[in-house]
């Protein structure tokens, strides 16, 4: 009995000395190496100190990183500006308006929660700014860093009752932690703003929303966050902080074919076709005679707004202003709990699985400015519209969210208007639900003319669709184009067999083919008729 | 009398009855491609007619070849002898159960009308359908073969036009399959290889056979 | 014998737990997203308790509920569904598991714990679970 357990226990520490010599082992292997990057910036004497501002942050940044404020000043995420080289109009979130919140001036603070710098509270904001360079909103990897509306694009650092008296406190972020754990941006950090374009979650565009943070195969077969995992990043390829791919000038039909390492590519890397190149289709090879004239998201998004998080699909401002019994403002819901109107906004669409209107496209984006003439007889103001025709050798088929609206205008000097909304003030719409006065204030900051007349018109946006790519198995089926009443019914200058055909070729080819019957079975029962006379003479 | 007269070979029996599954099941395709209905569902329409495309292509390069070397292509040399008579007979002569003016043989299997259809048959609607649907087939090489300009509509328009034109010949061709001796004649004949053939006498139809032979144009003699 | 025999497990867990402590894992809370969305909800979505959004506790609960350990009111453990064995068993289901296949046990619960405080009602980010 002793031996046994003699034995037993000289065994067990044998056992826990293996166990010892293995676990010191294993301590050795995991020394925490990280391997997503070469820099753990928890370890640089730069960042771990207290941080009173953003711009304090960016100075320690760019005290290391010497070039990156410069590089960032050349991109449109810094200057909002773009001047269109085909139409030589000046675009730019700074110039354009939309119809949705229409326009930034006069509302920077707000609008500026996601504008990669600090402190564009104004039209005098300085563009040269180095330490105003926001490097943590597209660095962050915690997720917690937060620009709030209303601070001009500063985070909020310390701890806020708001609104004032509510008890309610906001707290403010560990600004410190953030720099230390900052690393390559991912689709949680430009979602932070691409997400909520239009001023909420998946508003804007209909393709990009919150649920592409971590989305699944279904969703999007490329960010599928347990498949390939793209970031927007390994499309919007971007170099010297200059993101690939934009709005203002896309390309809609992609020549350049699928990039190489090492050779030298000046098209467009955003496209599927700078991966997939021209001719995808392994399996079934006659798909690849679309690809000519179709582009891959037509049949490869079937529809938009597929997370779970509705779009939104119009918006009429007109109908806003509306006041409770009390002179309060008012928010409506639907079913689901989405917001259908708002005093301050006016009445909402929404729509989720949303299928896509389709159009001729050549890469061509114009914009009816601020400056530009709109007359309320023309019925519907597109604001801006995308250029294409069948048979301009540049035009694809393009799936496109139209969002549809009714907006202010100025029915005198007969232009759409940029009215203050936001801002804690007398005059931002928002909080005073008075439309002259607003858009008073508005014009004056843009330097534009305003009669003092207010009236609505109906507008019309456009934005090509190109995220949330399905699985193959999911792009649509043959039908849903070729057949009489099917996705592609509008489009004019084309041939689509089942859906097209020479009604005079039909007539009289059913004639013919119906003449050819018709004088058989006419030719036959003749036969028989005259076999019964022969019968009858036959037989007496 | 009925006499039996061995007209249809083996091979020509087979190259008939393949051919007509195909065009049947191509127009039942196309006519679905087209528009005109939804049977199999476009995607497995263009695929099916797209392999039975490719089937006829493989017959025809055999049914060509045999042609050619059994010298069997003379029987669609057009000739005008006897056009009338038989047309004459088709409207008016069958209502009144004369015997039909053309005696089929070996050596001369059609009468003069199936030649001159089975003629523009093969010189006008197959070469339609054949040209147009090649190039349909082939639509995404246009531009790397030099066409370009060439639009998808007229292609698919003229592939239609063939289309009709061949169901319009189908339609006739399978009401005149009735018109033999009897009801069954003609069709027994390309299922066996063996026609009915009316005659008043024997001597008559032996005569009549001689006759036909010597009528034919690549006659040795 | 018998003090032996318990002193040699004894010491080996405070040895482990000392070693797993000072290797200091850094969460990573986007991997405990993706495998709390895939893999837990993928089951909440039927079960009767139905979705737990993160948002739905605080970080306290949160961290006392994972603490405890009691899956399903005790019936079973949490850290049993984070397990290697647990993800080797529905990984031809489930791509988050077969994605993380082979992450170590605590690695994986301190990144599910991460963005579980971190989306809690009171965390930095609140959260659902789609």
């Amino acid at each position: 009995m002793g031996l046994v357990s003699l034995r037993r226990s000289a065994g067990c520490v044998l056992a826990g000395l293996l166990y010892l010599f293995a676990a010191s082992g294993v301590i050795a292997d995991t020394k925490p190496l990280k391997l997503n990057t070469t820099a753990d910036h928890s370890k640089f004497k730069e960042l771990q100190r207290e941080f009173q501002s953003g711009p304090e942050v960016t100075k320690a940044c760019l005290s290391c990183h010497t070039e990156a404020a410069g590089q960032v000043h050349r991109t449109k995420h810094w200057k909002w500006e773009f001047l269109n080289p085909a139409s030589g109009q000046k675009l730019g979130k700074k110039e354009v308006l939309n119809n949705f919140c229409i326009s930034i001036a006069s509302n920077y603070s707000a609008c500026t929660s996601c504008h990669v710098g600090y402190g564009w509270k104004d039209a005098s904001f300085d563009f040269t700014s180095e330490e105003n360079v926001d490097c943590l909103a597209c660095h962050d990897t915690t997720g917690i860093y937060k620009k709030p509306p209303g601070l001009a694009g500063h985070p909020q650092l310390k701890d806020v009752e708001n609104p004032p008296g509510s008890g309610k406190i906001t707290k403010g972020i560990d600004i410190a932690k953030v720099a230390q754990k900052v690393g390559k941006s991912s689709r949680d950090n430009c979602g932070s703003c691409h997400f909520y374009g239009g001023g909420g979650d998946g508003v804007k565009h209909g393709d990009l929303d919150s649920s592409l943070a971590a989305p699944d195969k279904d969703l999007d077969v490329h960010m599928d966050a347990t498949g390939l995992d793209f970031t927007c990043a390994t499309c919007h390829k971007t170099s010297s902080h200059d993101v690939a791919g934009s709005r203002y000038t896309p390309t809609a039909m992609d020549k350049g074919g699928a990039h190489m390492r090492g050779k030298e590519d000046k098209s467009n890397p955003a496209t599927c076709v700078s991966c997939h190149d021209t001719a995808p289709h392994k399996q079934d090879a006659r798909l690849n005679t679309h690809t000519g004239k179709i582009a891959c998201q037509t049949c490869h998004i079937p529809e938009f707004a597929r997370g779970g998080v509705p779009t939104k699909m119009s918006w009429d401002w007109s109908k806003a202003g509306e006041r409770d019994a009390e002179g309060k403002q008012i928010v409506r819901k639907d079913a689901k709990g989405h917001i259908i109107y708002e005093s301050r906004k006016g009445a909402f669409e929404l729509g989720e699985n949303v299928k896509p209107e389709y159009f001729w496209f050549n890469g061509d984006v114009n914009y009816t400015l601020a400056t530009d003439k709109v007359d309320k007889t023309d019925g519907v103001t597109r604001i801006n519209w995308l250029g294409g025709s069948p048979d301009d050798g540049k035009s694809m088929i393009w799936p496109v969210k139209v969002f549809r609206g009714s907006q202010p205008y100025d029915p005198v000097n007969k232009t759409l208007v940029k009215p203050h909304t936001a801002g804690n003030d007398d005059t931002g719409y928002w909080k005073n639900l008075v439309w002259d006065k607003a858009i008073e204030v508005g014009m004056k900051d843009a330097g534009l003319p305003f009669s003092g007349k207010v009236d609505f018109v109906k507008t019309e946006m456009f934005w090509p669709i190109t995220h949330m790519v399905a699985p193959k198995e999911k792009a649509l089926a043959c039908t849903e184009c070729h057949s009489k009443s099917g996705r592609l019914a509008g489009i004019t200058g084309i041939y689509i067999p089942g859906r097209d055909a020479n009604s005079l070729v039909d007539t009289f080819g059913w004639g013919i083919a119906l003449f050819s019957l018709v004088g058989s079975v006419g030719h036959g029962l003749m036969r028989i008729a005259s076999r019964r006379k022969h019968e009858e003479k036959e037989n007496g | 009398m009925v006499e039996r007269v061995y007209i249809f070979k083996g091979f020509e029996r087979f190259w008939h009855w393949s051919q007509a599954a195909l065009i049947m099941f191509m127009m039942l395709t196309g006519f679905e491609i087209h528009g005109s209905y939804a049977l199999f569902g476009f995607e497995k329409a263009v695929g099916y007619h797209s392999i039975a495309a490719w089937t006829l292509i493989g017959l025809w390069i055999f049914a060509i070849f045999w042609h050619l070397t059994t010298g069997e292509w003379r029987h669609y040399i057009p000739t005008m002898e006897k056009v009338l008579v038989v047309a004459q007979y088709y409207s008016s002569g069958i209502f009144r159960h004369e015997p039909h003016p053309f005696k089929p043989s070996q050596l001369n299997k059609h009468n003069p009308l199936q030649r001159l259809t089975y003629l523009g048959v093969l010189l006008f609607v197959s070469p339609l359908i054949w040209i147009t649907g090649w190039l349909y087939l082939f639509y995404g090489n246009w531009t790397s073969w030099g066409l370009a300009n060439l639009k998808l509509e007229w292609v698919a328009t003229g592939h239609t036009i063939g289309a009709f034109l061949m169901l319009a010949f189908f339609v006739s061709h399978l009401y005149l399959v009735t018109t033999g001796h009897t009801v069954t004649a003609h069709i027994k004949a390309m299922i066996t290889g063996w026609e009915e053939v009316e005659s008043s006498d024997a001597a008559n139809t032996q005569a009549g056979t001689e006759k036909s032979l010597s009528n034919q144009p690549w006659s040795p003699s | 014998m018998k003090p032996a025999k318990i002193l040699g497990p004894t010491l080996l867990l405070a040895l482990l737990s000392v070693s797993l402590s000072a290797s200091a894992y850094d969460a990573d809370w986007k991997r405990g997203r993706i495998y709390y969305r895939s893999v837990c909800t993928s089951c909440h979505v039927a079960l009767p308790v139905g979705q737990i959004n993160p948002s739905s506790k605080t970080m306290a609960e949160w961290s006392g509920y994972l603490q405890a350990d009691k899956h399903a009111k005790g019936k079973d453990s949490v850290k049993q569904y984070v397990s290697k064995s647990y993800r080797a068993s529905i990984k031809s289901a489930n791509k988050a598991a077969e994605k993380f296949a082979d992450v170590p046990d605590q690695e994986l619960l301190d990144d599910v714990k991460a963005f579980l405080v971190k989306g809690a009602k009171d965390g930095e980010a609140p959260a659902s679970c789609s």
